[in-house]
């Protein structure tokens, strides 16, 4: 079984149908990339995962848990396997870098703060930030505000980490160090779910990437297919549009 | 202008003006953890509840503060309700300023970004954590600027509370006045001595303020 499966999930807004019986299977250590254009309902799929979008049909299963939004024990155990990063960081701009690591431990896993100090210097220094512990989200870059969000994230120990659009807030020259870190968590076998338009990324870190478009996958498959020989007109034309 | 008039009645002016900063520092506590309490059934998903917080807000807000004090002093007792000046006095001041500061609370709540309920959602911290941790935190600092001119305008009301039979600066002012007859000195002593109460208040805001600007 796999780590994660997902059956015909659906989802409105409103009248609105933006996700029509997704389905995906997510092994343990997979990094599966989820390219497509913009309001194809990427994100939206990546947020019923975590139910901060809740689902209008199909099931989510993750680790044998089935995620049921009407049941909070359910939610808050599924959401406790994984990590999200957002586009846009969303760290506590009031807490400094090593607190905004060390609050959720320290509150929701009731870990003694002696601990996960070490453990967060730990992190930062995992994400190359270990000089920035006593700094403010605010006096970050952009590059180094997600590092430390990817920091927060894995404080928890998720099993899954889930990354929608990591990269999409950032200037340019700020990407690469973002995308390096998150090579390094595939590399050390990590199971990944990241939303992204960094097609290199996709390329050479997924092993599996699925082309998204009006809420329906298009296409799934290894990057060498997808990139190299897709057998769908839709992605082939995507592709060749973002990748010139 | 009589300088020696004025400062044999200083200190009854100032022992007055002690009052008054303890009606306003009252006050300011107890209408301040109302106002956080109102805030959140304002903003609560239950509709009698959130119901309950809008007619408080419609009562107070709609009706003068002094009507509202003539009510607690004078029309309760015919209810076999009986409050000291003092009490309605505290009373009167703070449910009236909770609903002011009700709607400043309110509105730094909603201003905090949805991203960080959902950062603290992941997380897997629950609703109170979120608040406490995470959402009062900011708010604070957001509404900081709005709370100075709330409780400056809070000190001056206090000043409502003399027709309730409270000696406080306004009403020792006054009383000073009508027996000798020397409004010039009296009213210019406590408009003296009420600017240097608000100027100690803006003051202390702006520390805060400035302390809390750090990130």
């Amino acid at each position: 079984m796999p780590l994660m499966e997902i059956k015909e999930l659906k989802k409105n807004f409103n009248s609105q149908t933006v996700l029509k019986n997704i389905s995906l299977g997510v092994e343990k250590g997979d990094v599966v990339a989820i390219i497509g254009p913009s309001g194809a309902g990427k994100s939206t799929f990546l947020r019923c995962l975590i139910n901060l979008e809740r689902r209008d049909g199909g099931s989510v299963n993750v680790e044998g848990i089935e995620l049921n939004p009407d049941d909070k024990k359910s939610v808050k155990k599924v959401q406790q396997k994984m990590g999200m990063v957002f586009q846009s960081f969303n760290l506590f701009p009031h807490m400094t870098v090593l607190k905004n690591v060390m609050i959720a431990p320290i509150k929701v896993k009731k870990i003694d703060k002696s601990i996960i100090s070490e453990k967060a210097k730990n992190l930062l220094a995992k994400v190359g930030l270990s000089d920035r512990g006593d700094y403010y989200p605010s006096q970050l870059s952009g590059g180094q505000q997600q590092r430390v969000a990817i920091a927060r994230a894995l404080a928890m120990n998720p099993d899954i980490m889930l990354f929608d659009e990591p990269t999409s807030a950032l200037d340019p020259e700020l990407v690469g160090e973002v995308l390096k870190v998150m090579k390094k968590l595939a590399d050390e076998g990590m199971t990944m779910i990241v939303v992204t338009h960094e097609m290199g990324f996709a390329r050479e870190v997924a092993n599996k990437v699925i082309f998204m478009e009006k809420g329906n996958v298009v296409e799934e498959g290894t990057p060498e297919k997808i990139f190299n020989n897709p057998s769908e007109k839709r992605t082939k034309e995507f592709l060749e549009k973002i990748i010139k | 202008m009589n300088l020696q008039f004025t400062l044999s009645k200083l200190p009854t002016m100032l022992t007055a003006s002690l009052m008054t900063i303890e009606l306003t520092v009252l006050s300011l506590i107890f209408g301040t953890i109302l106002a956080v309490i109102i805030a959140f059934m304002r903003i609560s998903k239950n509709k009698l509840i959130k119901n309950i917080a809008r007619f408080y807000l419609w009562i107070f807000r709609g009706t003068p503060l002094i009507l509202q004090l003539f009510f607690l002093y004078y029309a309760l007792p015919t209810w076999g309700i009986t409050l000291s000046p003092f009490a309605a006095a505290v009373i009167g001041l703070s449910l009236n300023s909770a609903a002011y500061t009700a709607e400043i609370v309110r509105g730094g709540i909603i201003s905090i970004h949805e991203g960080q309920y959902e950062a603290a959602n992941v997380l897997g911290m629950t609703y109170r954590q979120t608040m406490f941790e995470i959402i009062l935190p900011q708010t604070i600092r957001n509404i900081l600027p709005a709370m100075g001119n709330q409780f400056i305008g809070m000190l001056k009301d206090t000043s409502l509370v003399s027709t309730i039979a409270m000696v406080e600066l306004m009403r020792q002012a006054q009383l000073v006045g009508s027996a000798t007859f020397k409004y010039t000195e009296v009213y210019i002593t406590a408009a003296l001595i009420y600017l240097l109460l608000t100027s100690v208040f803006s003051y202390v805001f702006s520390k805060m303020e400035s302390k809390l600007s750090i990130y």
